[in-house]
């Protein structure tokens, strides 16, 4: 009787071994040198090996290298078209800046992967075969450089597979793929004297990204007793209309049109306070402004992706 | 204890079981009780969340929030990956030690003191998630620094590992008594097995004091920065270590119960005993499989770390994949209850829960569970499975089904030989671990299809409706209705256990030592015991059954490099 609850009697380290079990033995054995030598052969021979350099910098750092990206891209209707094969992307809660973008088949481009606060995941899945997908991890603080290129065109779904926080699941962008991408060359940033308005408050001169929504001047309801500003309607990280101007006593009511998003306060003439709980589609408020000035503000979440707004009062 | 047991002790505190033929002290026996109860009432905290976090997931139900969800998600993960397993591991440890070994526990105030610590500590975490206010977030599992958590939640975790550091001392006395006072002999095979959980269970848990107490110093502002990757590969040291406590503990068990039930005897002591050397030296790199698609750590230290686990706790796994069979087939041969090559099963206790819940256990964790560890733990197949859905479905099958399921059964045994009370309700407690092992492997399966092959990520209450894109996981609907239904049959038969449980300790009549087959002591005892040695006995039966194994995991491995060629050019 060997029972596993009573201490084994005699020299039981040298009792000989089933034959059976030493089989096994080496069959477990060769098979574990097969996994080992499979994933060091895949290494050389393989095509799908997470692999690239990594570098240590701040998320402000970071931030900045994208922003000077985005500024050097052309841009298309479909999204950014990369100047060279660099590819940067910036995640934050809960957006990718940097996406959409387009790239060409049969070129290497080199991905920068980074965030701007804390850690996300970018798992990445073709439209057509959800099957053909695959994750990596972005850490705030580090920038990993990984290449990638694509054979088959299409749309490319960018999900957050990290939890970042409440609005996780709202993460989301795209890229396209295409058989050829037209040359197109990056703006240089400024683009014409409206800009200049609120003190550059809409250009990524000021905090944040470009307002992509700001046509240069505000909505006029001088007129009205009631205006409505709509808050990331279809999802876009905007605030609309951008900028509108009213007569004091005017009431404007903000309604969510879309998920975490809130209404900080950049400058203010009389110290209003925004709505700086972060809210969900379907939440509104309203304000009543009496005191005449420009009231800059904009959404916590989404400033890197240029939402901001203003009321001004005349 | 809680006048819950039958049992009466001598003048010394002893009492002689007449099943297991074991000497057991009531200072370890009181402490079993209360470990082990402790475990139940986070089985059921953490299984009452599971009914929340599920029909949030089958999103044809879709019962809770965005905010909600993160809440419930991260009650359910810490009862049930933590509180459940660790307070049932001490249990085992003392099972494992003093019982075994026939001593008092050793030092039973440090074990009070752990206790508390823990108990401390595990009220903390669950009422600082509940209360968790902008702009701190539910920590899930995994409260990965710098998206902040509630200070209190920090507190209690650090709190709650060092109460299971302080309650594993006594066992670590009782072991260091035995060899004072017994230098020559050799520990049993299932205390060897407990020593060596002890020792993986300090590592994990003085890697998750450094990690978690600079975590809750930074929450705090003391420190000012705390770096994302250095947090990770700390927290992975506790939070995949705390899993290598529950995978040497479940083995223990696997010997233990396979013997008092099935009448299991050691196939080799040599082979089962480098097993968990082996273990103890490889098994916390599993660990690294975290970090296979992370930035902060070099391909040389993924590969190699990966070659380095799978050389040393893959081949220490698949020995004991086929020592417990093993021991099954060669222990009910000798006593004449195994013609043929499978006779030893047939013939088996089937309609014994504690003997189907571990078989279940031992097939289900290895197909299931052990097969898909490795396949994400090979840094390039990682990419696939990071973070999505199949990763939860790997850990369900592992923890929740494997895991769980040994626990169980050494409960409804805990019940008995500890308690002294026979179950309630005896043709419930013959299916339930049917339907709980049966349903909770579905909803593993379930996962890992939805997971590698429609990528779904994991911690999202809603993959079919994202908002602000027309995009969705819609084309995975049915296998969520699939999900979903089996999710609500394995809360059942996990509901079940519970009420056998408590009904048993409440209204079960006093145990008289029967079992399903002859006790194993008396066969030792008996005269008619066949004495042929182990390696000349038949093992044909075992080792076809780990030939169909290996088998599935060549092909479940070749499917996975399969759908990974697919992918577009990377690295």
């Amino acid at each position: 009787m060997k029972s596993p609850i009573d201490p084994p009697e005699g020299d039981w380290w040298n009792e000989q071994v089933n034959r059976r079990e030493t089989i096994w033995l080496g069959l477990s054995g060769v098979w574990a040198v097969t996994l080992f030598g499979w994933m060091a052969g895949w290494m050389q021979f393989g095509e799908q090996n997470q692999v690239g350099e990594t570098f240590r910098l701040s998320t402000s750092a970071y931030r900045e290298k994208v922003e000077a990206y985005k500024q050097a891209a052309g841009e298309i209707d479909a999204g950014l078209v990369p100047p060279e094969t660099d590819v940067y992307i910036g995640a934050m809660r809960y957006a990718f800046d940097g996406l959409p973008v387009v790239l060409e088949t049969g070129t290497e481009y080199l991905f920068h992967l980074g965030t701007y606060d804390v850690q996300h995941g970018f798992s990445v899945r073709q439209e057509e075969t959800l099957s053909k997908q695959l994750s990596l991890q972005m850490l705030p603080g580090y920038e990993w450089n990984v290449p990638m290129e694509f054979d088959e065109p299409g749309t490319y779904h960018v999900v957050c597979n990290e939890f970042c926080g409440e609005g996780h699941r709202t993460m989301h962008g795209t890229f396209e793929v295409r058989e050829s991408v037209p040359d197109v060359a990056g703006g240089d940033g400024s683009d014409g004297a409206s800009d200049a308005a609120y003190d550059g408050w809409f250009t990524g001169d000021a905090r944040g990204g470009t307002t992509s929504n700001w046509g240069g001047s505000p909505t006029d309801a001088t007129d009205a007793d009631g205006v409505t500003v709509t808050v990331g309607p279809d999802g876009e990280y905007v605030y609309d209309p951008a900028a509108v101007r009213v007569s004091p006593g005017t009431t404007v009511t903000f309604e969510w049109a879309s998920p975490t998003h809130n209404v900080l306060v950049e400058a203010s003439p009389d110290g209003w306070g925004g709505h700086a709980p972060i809210e969900d589609e379907g939440f509104s408020f309203q304000h009543t402004f009496e005191t005449e000035g420009v009231y800059a503000y904009y959404c916590e979440p989404h400033l890197a992706l240029g939402m901001k707004g203003v009321v001004e009062v005349v | 204890m809680f006048g819950f047991g039958t049992f009466t002790y001598d003048d010394e505190g002893y009492r002689d079981c007449s099943v297991t033929g074991l000497r057991v002290h009531r200072s370890a026996e009181d402490m079993v009780k209360l470990f082990g109860l402790t475990a139940i009432v986070a089985l059921l905290i953490g299984g009452i969340f599971a009914i929340f976090v599920a029909m949030t997931r089958w999103e044809l139900v879709g019962l809770l929030g965005a905010g909600e969800f993160y809440t419930y998600l991260s009650i359910h993960a810490w009862n049930l990956l933590i509180f459940w397993m660790i307070f049932m591991e001490i249990a085992v440890l003392y099972v494992g030690g003093p019982y075994v070994l026939g001593r008092p526990l050793s030092l039973p105030r440090v074990a009070k003191a752990g206790y508390a610590l823990m108990l401390g500590g595990a009220v903390t975490i669950n009422v600082a998630i509940w209360l968790t206010e902008q702009p701190d977030q539910a920590p899930l599992l995994t409260s990965y620094a710098p998206l902040p958590s509630s200070s209190w939640f920090y507190l209690g975790v650090v709190v709650f590992l060092t109460g299971a550091l302080v309650a594993a001392l006594p066992f670590l006395a009782t072991i260091w008594h035995e060899k004072r006072e017994n230098p020559g002999k050799t520990l049993p095979l299932v205390a060897f097995g407990a020593f060596i959980t002890a020792i993986v269970a300090a590592e994990a848990i003085v890697g998750g004091l450094i990690t978690y107490v600079p975590t809750l110093f930074w929450r705090i502002g003391v420190v000012e920065h705390i770096d994302a990757a250095w947090y990770r590969q700390m927290y992975w040291i506790v939070g995949h270590g705390s899993q290598q406590i529950n995978l040497l503990a479940m083995i223990s068990v696997w010997y233990f119960m396979t013997h008092v039930v099935g009448g299991a005897e050691v196939a080799s002591e040599k082979v089962s005993r480098t097993a968990f050397v082996l273990y103890l030296f490889f098994i916390n790199m599993g660990a690294a499989h975290h970090l296979m698609s992370d930035p902060g750590v070099s391909a040389a230290w993924r590969v190699w770390n990966t070659s380095y686990a799978a050389y040393g706790a893959v081949i220490a796994s698949m020995i004991h994949a086929f020592a417990i069979p093993a021991g099954l087939e060669v222990g009910r041969r000798k006593r004449g209850e195994g013609g043929g090559t499978f006779g030893w099963l047939w013939s088996a206790p089937w309609k014994d829960p504690g003997f189907s819940a571990t078989i279940l256990s031992i097939i289900l964790f290895g197909f299931l569970g052990g097969i898909t560890g490795v396949m994400m733990g090979q840094m390039q197949l990682n990419m696939t499975w990071h973070n999505t859905l199949a990763t939860v479905g790997h850990f369900h099958a592992t923890v929740a089904t494997g895991t769980t399921l040994a626990f169980m059964g050494l409960g409804y045994y805990v019940l008995r030989l500890v308690f002294g009370r026979e179950w309630i309700a005896r043709p419930v407690a013959t299916i339930q671990p049917y339907l709980y092992g049966g349903a909770m492997g579905l909803t593993s399966l379930m996962m890992m299809y939805l997971g590698i092959l429609y990528g779904i990520p994991r911690r999202h209450p809603s993959v079919m409706d994202i908002p602000g894109t027309e995009f969705s996981f819609a084309a995975a609907r049915p296998l969520f209705v699939i999900f979903g239904v089996t999710a609500l049959l394995s809360i059942i038969g996990g509901a079940l256990f519970v009420v056998v449980a408590v009904g048993t300790l409440l209204g079960g009549d006093r145990y008289e030592g029967a079992l399903p087959v002859d006790r194993p002591t008396t066969v030792a005892d008996g005269g008619g015991h066949d004495d042929t040695p182990h390696h000349l006995m038949s093992m044909r039966g075992t080792f076809i059954l780990t030939s169909i194994f290996l088998g599935v995991f060549v092909v479940m491995w070749a499917l996975n490099w399969y759908l990974l060629s697919q992918l577009w050019q990377v690295g």
